[in-house]
């Protein structure tokens, strides 16, 4: 095949990804949009009856709602990692992973924005947290972290929307060629009109290169501000100077393992083996390695930290972490985050795809129990024994939860059908 | 209408650019399109470089203003201490100016991007004529220079 007959091929592979839905799609479609209707529903209920209905309670004031928040902004952040700072790198195998990415990034943010608001309980003063001039010419208190967070994120989601979007103009113009009628309209309304003139292509490529700058130092900040929200408190196993790079790692750790959960059904699935290879699961699988091992250190350290700190209250956190009432949570996070994942220090297992998807399971539940074990185990037992207590989630708190997971799979799958899944236009840059 | 060769090859392509530019064409008459960014293009026929960036700093540098501006103003219109802390806390008002640089810099550079590009094209929602992966060079009549 000739380079030009190339690169109509890699046009018509990627978009026949957007051909009618079969039986299969339709079933996971359903479920997922179930959960989230699901989820709507007993927010509804949670909002007419009362926070009552979740298991909070003192001292666990902050439990799986939280836990999810975190959770999702975490796995939203390698999403950033593979676009902006793998084209900063100019790593190639960043093409073939780079738009599912950016597309969980923002499905993933779309899941964690709704946890603050379902948390609040009453939903309906959440613009509270945003300064406008109110009656009163009373302003938020930008010394608090919860401000700084609502910043950061909506920073965020803007910037990660309009990094993805960008990335799709050149694409949506190719997707306009191959529709027809109303299809053709829509598909060249969004691509806003691109013909890949000179001009265009000369802006395109530097508002491209600044975006992923500026997208770049969010990869750090973002997730360093969320775990803020935890370090600023005095609470003994929050109260720590590590929690910042501790927090980041373990997002792009887990946002990575989110990677590889949905490329690999989705290259088997829709036929893109030839542009997703083994060798870019492989750089994918070694990103996912040194993250886990930058995880692990963190353990280390944070129990060191405890251990020297001569603090009675630190060190009872730490012991009560491993030991205590959720001792199983800690030694499901420690095997699935730090121990599962050295097994791809062997190269063979690096390229097995099937390993791969089923590690990354491990790692996104392990990912989930590590923010479940930081927030629960600190806040039920704090200084005072008198006001010590358990807390287990609630069947409502287990539905939103994951409904959260249907809202996020739903949106995927939606853009599975909508939007070219692959960048056409780098790809055949790189052909 | 004016002279337009089309090249399913982008050597040939750039062989074709460097003949008009050897020949002495004007710039302004030669119009290139392309499926992707090839960057000889800019080579072959030199130009100023974009200034998108130009956006992009001043949408970075007003952010950080107007997120030191915000807090600190905000913060003196009703002095109210809480924890003990100055009611100008620089360090915390550091990242909501932080947040507000990167978020008005990369809007500033989208729509910087917008504008110089002449972005959205009514006429290329659905074009007359588009040429898929063909690299297309149209030099337009003397007269129009």
């Amino acid at each position: 095949m000739d380079k030009p007959d190339k690169l109509a091929q890699v046009e018509q592979d990627v978009l026949s990804a957007m051909k009618k839905p079969g039986l299969g799609y339709l079933a996971a479609l359903g479920c997922s949009a179930t959960l989230f209707l699901t989820l709507l529903g007993l927010w509804g209920y949670q909002m007419t009856t009362g926070m009552g209905v979740s298991g909070l309670m003192n001292p666990v004031g902050w439990g799986v709602y939280i836990t999810n928040f975190v959770f999702w902004v975490g796995i939203a952040h390698s999403g950033t990692l593979i676009s902006a700072v793998l084209f900063l790198f100019r790593a190639r195998f960043r093409s073939s992973f780079n738009r599912p990415a950016e597309a969980m990034t923002v499905f993933a943010l779309l899941a964690a924005g709704l946890f603050p608001l379902i948390h609040l309980g009453r939903t309906w003063k959440f613009y509270y947290l945003f300064p406008y001039p109110t009656q009163r010419m009373l302003w938020v208190n930008f010394r608090s972290p919860l401000i700084w967070d609502v910043f950061a994120v909506s920073t965020y989601l803007t910037v990660s929307v309009v990094f993805f979007y960008v990335g799709l103009i050149p694409d949506f113009a190719i997707a306009r060629r191959y529709k027809e009628g109303l299809a053709k309209r829509i598909y060249g309304f969004l691509s806003l009109g691109w013909t890949g003139t000179r001009r265009q292509w000369k802006n395109y490529n530097q508002l491209y290169l600044f975006l992923a700058a500026f997208a770049t130092p969010l990869v750090a900040s973002v997730h360093s501000v969320v775990s803020w929200d935890f370090a600023m408190s005095i609470i003994p196993g929050w109260h720590t100077t590590i929690f910042a790079p501790y927090f980041v790692a373990g997002a792009i750790f887990s946002g990575t393992a989110m990677v590889i959960t949905l490329v690999v059904p989705m290259r088997k699935i829709l036929g893109l083996g030839r542009y997703i290879t083994d060798d870019h699961f492989e750089s994918i699988a070694k990103i996912l390695l040194f993250t886990s091992l930058v995880v692990s250190y963190s353990y280390i350290v944070e129990f060191g930290l405890a251990s020297y700190s001569g603090n009675p209250f630190e060190m009872e956190t730490f012991r009560y972490r491993a030991l205590g009432d959720y001792t199983v949570m800690f030694w499901i996070m420690i095997s699935c985050n730090s121990l599962i994942p050295l097994t791809l220090f062997v190269r063979s297992l690096r390229r097995n795809v099937k390993y791969l998807f089923v590690l990354s399971l491990f790692v996104n539940v392990g990912m989930w129990v590590e923010r479940f074990v930081i927030i629960v185990t600190s806040l039920a037992r704090d200084f005072d024994p008198y006001a010590w207590g358990t807390y287990s989630p609630s069947i409502v708190e287990v539905g939103i939860t994951l409904g959260s997971f249907g809202l996020f799979f739903t949106a995927y799958l939606l853009f599975l059908k909508t939007l070219p899944v692959l960048s056409i236009t780098e790809i055949k840059e790189h052909l | 209408m004016g002279n337009r060769m089309m090249f399913r090859d982008r050597e040939e392509f750039l062989a074709a650019l460097r003949n008009l530019a050897r020949e002495g064409v004007s710039q302004k008459r030669i119009r290139v399109e392309t499926p992707f960014y090839v960057h000889e293009v800019d080579e072959i026929l030199p130009t100023t470089p974009a200034k998108v960036k130009n956006f992009a700093l001043l949408g970075a540098a007003s952010g950080t203003v107007t997120g030191f501006a915000f807090t600190i103003l905000t913060s003196l219109s009703w002095p109210l201490i809480v924890g003990g802390k100055p009611i100008v806390s620089l360090p915390p008002f550091v990242i909501i100016a932080f947040a507000l640089t990167i978020l008005f810099g990369a809007l500033s550079t989208f729509f910087g991007f917008l504008i110089l590009a002449r972005l959205p094209s009514v006429f290329g929602v659905v074009p007359k004529e588009e040429f898929g992966n063909a690299f297309v060079i149209t030099v337009e009549p003397e007269e129009t220079e």
